[in-house]
């Protein structure tokens, strides 16, 4: 078994009496793909944001790459690139200005700035905006911006949460591509989506969370994914009604 | 912090807020008091010829530093309080504040820079708006220099100028556990409202965000004192928020 570069150890998050995580396991080892599939409010998001240092669990350890996220330094957030739900697009810079700040933020070397972001430019597809505002760009190319932001410091340790958000179907094969050419890199990878059929295309392992439990894996080579994803999660409301009631 | 510095910067570079907040200050404020001093000169009984008046004491130069002096204090003030609500509260409004995370320039630094370009852009916001004053005096033939003494004028509307663009800085601290706009803007009109008050109550020496204005004007009406040291709370109370809103931004939870 590979080392794990992203770990949660029965992490909990409660806000007042709703249990948004609990409890959860999880280890994503370098080269892995690991994704989280879930209803909307399952928290995922609460999860990878324990993950990140957004938000401080209620109980249990978030660690990446071995250090606690709560003391971790900056060598351990310069390998990390991660997109929750907002991008790092501010919407009076240009492409290129834009990407310029998140190098300078992730700390890349002065001198490899300049040529990193040429790079990221190319690779999303971004040539055609980069001196435009980012307020002028459509959704998808704030989304491709957004990521382009996340990981031109060739991060080993990637946290996307439902990064083909708002693509066309081409940014959604380039998503796929990216998340698979990062774990074949050596990053290790945890990614949320809704979309069943693009994750078992690109992940190693797939994790169902509902209601803050992880309730059952998918296999990611089966078949009728749609369909065991509903029955993990009915089955899931079910022992829950009957616990509920015989605890009544 | 150099890496934040620089990208804190380049926002306020492009920055249409701090633009507009320049050009107005810088434009404006003595092009207004140019003409409030002109229509005060010029006499007459209209609402406008009495309400300028009321506003301008002396004449010429006399007249028109001393109203600079007052409305530096109120628009140094609004006018950075302003680009600070927007340094610090667009980080929420567009949802960029969560991307702020999982860096090695930690979101503390980041703050930091804020204020540093924020009080930086200030300085420079002030030694601009005294030579806007200086050269439309003069294309605008104020009149007679009289008595006064420029160089000293000058250096004390720059020293209320700093001193309230920094105090301005505060609203940041709003912004910031308000996660947004709209806190600051509640923030900058109740420290105006607050301010007004400690001087009617005649506290305002003793109030950071009355003793500035009161300093611009204690040279030129009676009764009025300011303290060195009254002065000195000023970037007292400025460090002290500043301070407070960098360890929020340390600890704050994406929510």
């Amino acid at each position: 078994m590979r080392e794990a570069m992203i770990e949660a150890g029965g992490l909990v998050r409660t806000f007042g009496e709703d249990r948004a995580v609990d409890g959860v396991d999880l280890q994503v080892a370098a080269g892995e793909v690991h994704a989280i599939v879930g209803l909307n409010g399952a928290g995922k998001t609460t999860l990878m944001r324990m993950l990140l240092g957004m938000l401080r669990p209620t109980a249990g350890t978030a660690r990446l790459d071995g250090a606690e996220v709560a003391t971790a330094g900056p060598g351990v957030w310069r390998r990390v690139g991660c997109m929750i739900e907002a991008q790092f697009v501010y919407p009076e810079l240009t492409v290129r200005e834009n990407l310029r700040g998140a190098a300078l933020l992730h700390g890349l070397p002065r001198d490899g700035i300049g040529p990193e972001v040429d790079r990221v430019i190319g690779e999303f597809l971004l040539g055609r905006w980069e001196h435009k505002r980012a307020r002028t760009l459509s959704l998808g190319n704030k989304q491709r911006l957004g990521l382009a932001a996340a990981l031109l410091h060739r991060p080993s340790i990637l946290i996307l949460d439902e990064p083909s958000n708002a693509l066309d179907p081409a940014g959604v094969v380039f998503v796929r591509d990216l998340l698979r050419d990062a774990a074949a890199d050596g990053a290790a990878v945890l990614v949320s989506s809704h979309h069943l059929d693009q994750l078992a295309r690109v992940a190693d392992r797939i994790t169902v969370l509902h209601r803050g439990v992880i309730v059952g894996d998918l296999d990611p080579g089966g078949t009728d994914l749609e369909e065991r994803f509903f029955s993990e999660v009915y089955e899931a409301d079910r022992v829950r009604a009957a616990r509920a009631t015989g605890a009544a | 912090m150099r890496r934040a510095l620089a990208f804190e910067f380049s926002k306020m570079r492009k920055s249409l807020v701090v633009a507009v907040t320049t050009a107005l200050i810088v434009v404006l404020v003595p092009g207004l008091c140019l003409g409030f001093v002109v229509i005060a000169e010029r006499g007459g009984t209209g609402v406008m010829a009495l309400k300028a008046q009321a506003m301008v004491s002396g004449e010429g130069w006399e007249a028109y530093l001393g109203l600079l002096g007052q409305m530096t204090a109120i628009t140094l003030f609004i006018g950075p309080g302003v680009v600070a609500a927007w340094a610090f509260g667009r980080e929420h409004a567009d949802g960029t504040f969560p991307s702020l995370f999982a860096m090695p320039v930690d979101r503390g630094t980041v703050a930091a820079a804020k204020f540093v370009v924020l009080a930086a852009w200030g300085a420079a916001l002030t030694a601009l708006l005294l030579a806007a004053t200086v050269l439309v005096g003069i294309v605008g033939g104020v009149g007679p220099m009289g008595d006064i003494d420029l160089a000293t004028t000058l250096a004390r509307m720059g020293l209320v100028g700093v001193l309230t663009a920094l105090l301005a800085l505060t609203v940041g601290y709003a912004a910031s556990v308000g996660r947004g706009y709209l806190p600051a803007f509640g923030a900058l009109i109740l420290l105006t409202i607050a301010a007004q008050v400690a001087v009617l109550f005649g506290t305002g020496g003793w109030f950071p965000y009355a003793a500035p204005g009161l300093y611009a004007v204690a040279g030129s009406e009676e009764g009025i004192d300011v303290h060195a040291v009254q002065l000195l709370l000023v970037p007292l109370l400025a460090l002290a928020v500043a301070w407070a809103t960098v360890r929020w931004w340390r600890t704050a939870e994406v929510v």
